[in-house]
């Protein structure tokens, strides 16, 4: 499903965010990807968006080999990645439906197809009764639980999560990992990276855990301490 | 909603979020593309009144005092075998007479008391093929016997054409440097959307939305502002030129402009095109280099 092959990433500056850096994640796993601040989390997961380009190196999803896709190609590596992130993203003065439709709506979704597919995005995550409301209106976890059907709406094969606890209280926090780990049991890979110990540790999956760009742990069920 | 519905939607949202910066850029838009049509109608009316000129330059030949009636006319159709002559007309002294009494006007009373053929002569008006081999043509006709002398005004029509050539160079390097203070102010504008939608740009890429459909929102938005600014700019050109044209020929019968309708052939398809053209242009360079998609 992803691979990284021996991946380095240095940026312009000098600075080495990933050293020959190795994993794989198989179809359906959820993963945590953890580590301090500036460990090389971010950079993982701008690498799989191709945000960045690797310095040497192989990154596999679903068998592509996506560094070497052309610029014009991204667009559609990334509809197979759904993307949440720590501050939401959400388009401001605009309703649930809408957020979550704009999603369908760039990739040349129909009218049709968005009436359909939205709401039962919006059931998946528990908010069909705040698809007419204003972003403004509703809470943080709700906010992210949005975030998450904008990100499920294209049915992607993976949902890459950067810090989507990040910014919630731990029984928020729990919330949204109960919505994660139920998209998860759909089939859908999840790889979410965090520091945040208690809900690995709570919840524990496999673990990644990379320090000074190398990764340092790969472990079934491992619990994290932010010592590490 | 289908992607051509979004676009535009999404392009006019576009203009009423910056409304303040939009109507600017219309508002200069619409005088650099005003300029842009005073210059086209300048280099219309110079090229209107060259041809006008040019065809009044004809060559004229006068027929001896003593030679009258056929052998007058014979002469014409001898000049008519020239080559290089494209028509003849034979003006007779009567005729002349008749055509300096008119263009005298209130002061032809100084001609009372005098016969026509007591100072002029009978003439032919030779109209060419090629201009510039008047000097050649006029000695060709001189030769023919019967003909006293040749005005050829090969001077005025040499200036005259010189005069045109420089001012459509200088009208062409004016309307250039348009182009690009056009391209500039839409450009800034279209920066301006860029930067105010820059988070929903970065939501569009990383759902995966394609460079060309974050652009084609962009590219409308600076064709409308061009398009807008042209028809602001036509609207005052119109108003400008119509009196403009009325008044001058009322004026002056022998100078005649390009009348509004005969250019709006050419003017109103030129400066909404252009308008419209340097709209996408700037709308591509600035998301090309803004957006990094």
């Amino acid at each position: 499903m992803i691979e990284f092959v021996d991946v380095t990433l240095t940026y312009p500056n000098g600075t080495k965010a990933l050293d020959e850096l190795s994993f794989k994640i198989e179809r359906g796993e959820f993963v945590y990807l953890t580590g301090r601040s500036g460990a090389g989390k971010s950079s993982i997961m701008k690498l799989l968006m191709r945000e960045e380009n690797l310095t040497s190196g192989q990154i596999f999803v679903d068998s592509v080999e996506i560094s070497g896709l052309a610029r014009r190609e991204i667009p559609y590596l990334r509809r197979s990645l759904g993307m949440v992130y720590q501050d939401f993203k959400l388009l401001p003065r605009t309703t649930v439906f809408d957020n979550v439709a704009f999603a369908m709506q760039v990739v040349g979704a129909g009218s049709k197809a968005i009436r359909k597919r939205v709401p039962e995005v919006l059931d998946q995550v528990r908010l069909s009764n705040k698809a007419r409301c204003d972003i403004s209106e509703l809470s943080g976890g709700e906010q992210q639980r949005v975030s998450i059907a904008r990100a499920l709406v294209n049915r992607p094969t993976v949902i890459l999560a950067d810090e989507p606890t990040g910014n919630l209280d731990k029984i928020v926090a729990m919330d949204i990992m109960d919505t994660l780990e139920s998209i998860n049991k759909s089939g859908t890979t999840i790889l979410m990276a965090t520091h945040a110990a208690e809900i690995v540790n709570a919840r524990p999956k496999r673990l990644l855990v990379v320090d000074d760009g190398k990764l340092t742990r790969d472990e079934e069920g491992g619990l994290y301490s932010l010592d590490e | 909603m289908n992607k051509s519905r979004y676009y535009t939607k999404t392009a006019f949202m576009g203009i009423v979020n910056n409304r303040l910066m939009s109507i600017s850029s219309i508002l200069t838009i619409g005088c650099c593309l005003f300029l842009f049509s005073v210059f086209l109608l300048f280099t219309l009316n110079i090229n209107f009144i060259g041809e006008q000129i040019k065809s009044q330059c004809e060559i004229q030949a006068y027929i001896d005092m003593e030679i009258d009636g056929d052998e007058a006319l014979a002469i014409q159709t001898e000049i008519d075998a020239i080559p290089n002559v494209k028509d003849t007309v034979f003006e007779s002294k009567e005729k002349a007479f008749e055509n300096y009494s008119e263009q005298l006007g209130g002061n032809s009373v100084a001609l009372e008391g005098l016969a026509s053929e007591d100072f002029l002569r009978n003439s032919v008006k030779i109209t060419l093929v090629d201009l510039t081999l008047a000097q050649e043509t006029a000695e060709q006709v001189a030769e023919v016997e019967g003909v006293a002398e040749v005005m050829n005004h090969q001077d005025t029509v040499d200036n005259v054409l010189n005069a045109t050539t420089y001012i459509q160079s200088a009208s062409f390097i004016i309307m250039l440097i348009l182009m690009v203070v056009s391209l500039f102010i839409i450009s800034n504008t279209i920066k301006l959307s860029v930067a105010s939608r820059a988070s929903e740009i970065h939501i569009m890429k990383f759902v995966g939305a394609t460079n060309w459909f974050i652009r084609w929102p962009f590219i409308i938005e600076g064709v409308l502002i061009g398009l807008l600014g042209s028809l602001l700019a036509l609207l005052v050109t119109y108003l400008g030129y119509i009196p403009l044209y009325k008044s001058v020929t009322d004026a002056f019968s022998l100078l005649k402009l390009c009348s509004p309708a005969s250019v709006s052939g050419l003017l109103i398809p030129l400066v909404i095109a252009f308008g419209c053209f340097m709209g996408a242009l700037a709308s591509t360079v600035s998301t090309t280099r803004h957006l990094k998609v």
